[in-house]
């Protein structure tokens, strides 16, 4: 290890990167002070700005720089169709899988009592008056299938109910190229249960 | 010390470290658990995600000493309770409640008991909130501060239906006198809980405030978070 309390430090702070841990920080550190100093300079920059300049859509909640974000402020896009994710990673998701062409509204987290996650804190008030406001006539609930998920789900399909829209719910199967026989029993009962008549 | 084939619930999951995930769980024969499941995050485990949330009636193995103890196996027992809607909502009640009244490492096979049959009763029956009541009632006096429904604190007389009564806390029903800022309730709503028969819906309101006072006391003064959740404190309802 070389004497530099800075280098020390560097690889220390690279840590805080998910899937980082002190060998890859220590190598990450050597490989721009060795061969890339203009690129590091370059993603120190960018860190710093987006950390500071990057706050949340006023409309959807989603990460942007501006008052609203890309997809909000787009008129292009469908406002009467608006797809409720938990979080800009699972937007990020339904946007390159999809072609869907309406409106988000992130969530910032699921319902979840145990880690202080109530209606407030998923910003549920934002919605409702949203879906009061009389543009969207369907509320697409994307929440992930789990517990938490379907927990929200639900509060959202009352959000929904309340406000008159139709609220539908991404459906929950077996994944395509999946075999029966390896696929988990909660699963498959509800692919199983959901069926669908063949045309 | 190693554990197999164990009956059990997860309580809670969350996210720990970058792969892991450190659960609570309960067990028939060992109470309260915490666990860690390594690894569960990964794309591709030993331990199948779906498996790894609360409200799936599982089968768990694990080994370690102390408050944490690692998630060796686990594998589906049955079927899931088909809850949906409410009844959802007032299971993760019924999971804050057992997390927070029932201590770790005390092993009280009653409280599973109670605990598996209150998912059912969600599961199965509209009426949520006497399923709720039921198991209050039932936590709390195998947690050790149970209720006497049927007979006045001080002078042991018969609960009368018709007379209303206060509950004190430790202590236990007294005629109502008038008293201020005290939690009232007709003798009736008692005996509905003593006898486990649902109680009309003004009982079962009241039943709901001695419950929630009740727990409250029992968590120092605490809430729990799910109260504000089930009070239909939805935006604009």
């Amino acid at each position: 290890m070389s004497g530099s309390v800075l280098l020390a430090e560097l690889i220390d702070a690279l840590r805080c990167l998910p899937g980082v841990g002190a060998k890859s920080a220590q190598r990450m550190a050597f490989h721009v002070l060795e061969r890339d100093r203009p690129g590091a300079l370059r993603l120190a920059d960018r860190l710093a700005a987006a950390v500071e300049r990057i706050g949340n859509c006023r409309r959807c909640r989603s990460f942007s720089e501006n008052e609203l974000c890309s997809f909000c402020a787009n008129p292009l896009r469908d406002k009467s169709v608006l797809c409720v994710v938990e979080s800009p990673v699972d937007q990020s998701a339904v946007e390159t899988a999809t072609g869907f062409r309406g409106l988000y509204f992130v969530l910032l987290g699921r319902l979840s009592p145990l880690d202080g996650m109530g209606p407030r804190e998923l910003g549920l008030d934002l919605l409702a008056e949203r879906l009061r406001g009389g543009e969207v006539a369907e509320l697409i609930v994307a929440t992930n299938p789990t517990v938490e998920g379907e927990a929200t789900a639900h509060l959202l399909s009352q959000l929904a109910r309340d406000a008159g829209v139709r609220a539908t719910r991404l459906a929950h199967g077996v994944p395509l190229g999946g075999e029966l026989e390896f696929i988990d029993r909660g699963t498959l009962a509800h692919a199983f249960g959901s069926r669908q008549t063949l045309t | 010390m190693r554990v197999e084939d164990e009956p059990g619930w997860l309580l809670h999951a969350r996210p720990y470290r970058e792969t892991s995930l450190l659960l609570e769980g309960l067990s028939r024969e060992h109470g309260r658990i915490g666990l860690v499941a390594r690894g569960a995050r990964r794309e591709k485990t030993r331990q199948p995600r779906a498996l790894l949330q609360p409200l799936v009636p599982l089968s768990l193995a694990w080994s370690g000493h102390g408050e944490l103890v690692a998630l060796t196996a686990v594998e589906a027992r049955g079927q899931p309770p088909l809850l949906q809607g409410t009844a959802l909502l007032c299971a993760m009640y019924v999971n804050e409640l057992t997390l927070r009244l029932s201590p770790r490492h005390d092993a009280i096979p009653e409280v599973f008991d109670a605990y598996e049959l209150a998912l059912q009763r969600l599961a199965d029956h509209p009426e949520c909130a006497w399923t709720l009541r039921r198991y209050e009632r039932d936590l709390l006096a195998e947690t050790g501060y149970g209720l006497v429904c049927d007979s006045e604190a001080d002078r042991g007389e018969p609960i009368d239906p018709a007379q209303d009564y206060i509950y004190i806390p430790e202590h236990g029903a007294v005629v109502y006198a008038g008293q201020a800022n005290v939690l009232r309730l007709r003798g009736s709503a008692l005996l509905a809980l003593a006898a486990d028969a649902m109680p009309d819906s003004e009982d079962l309101a009241s039943l709901r405030r001695l419950m929630r006072a009740l727990i409250g006391h029992q968590l120092g003064g605490g809430s729990l978070r799910s109260w504000s959740m089930l009070a239909g404190n939805l935006p604009a309802r």
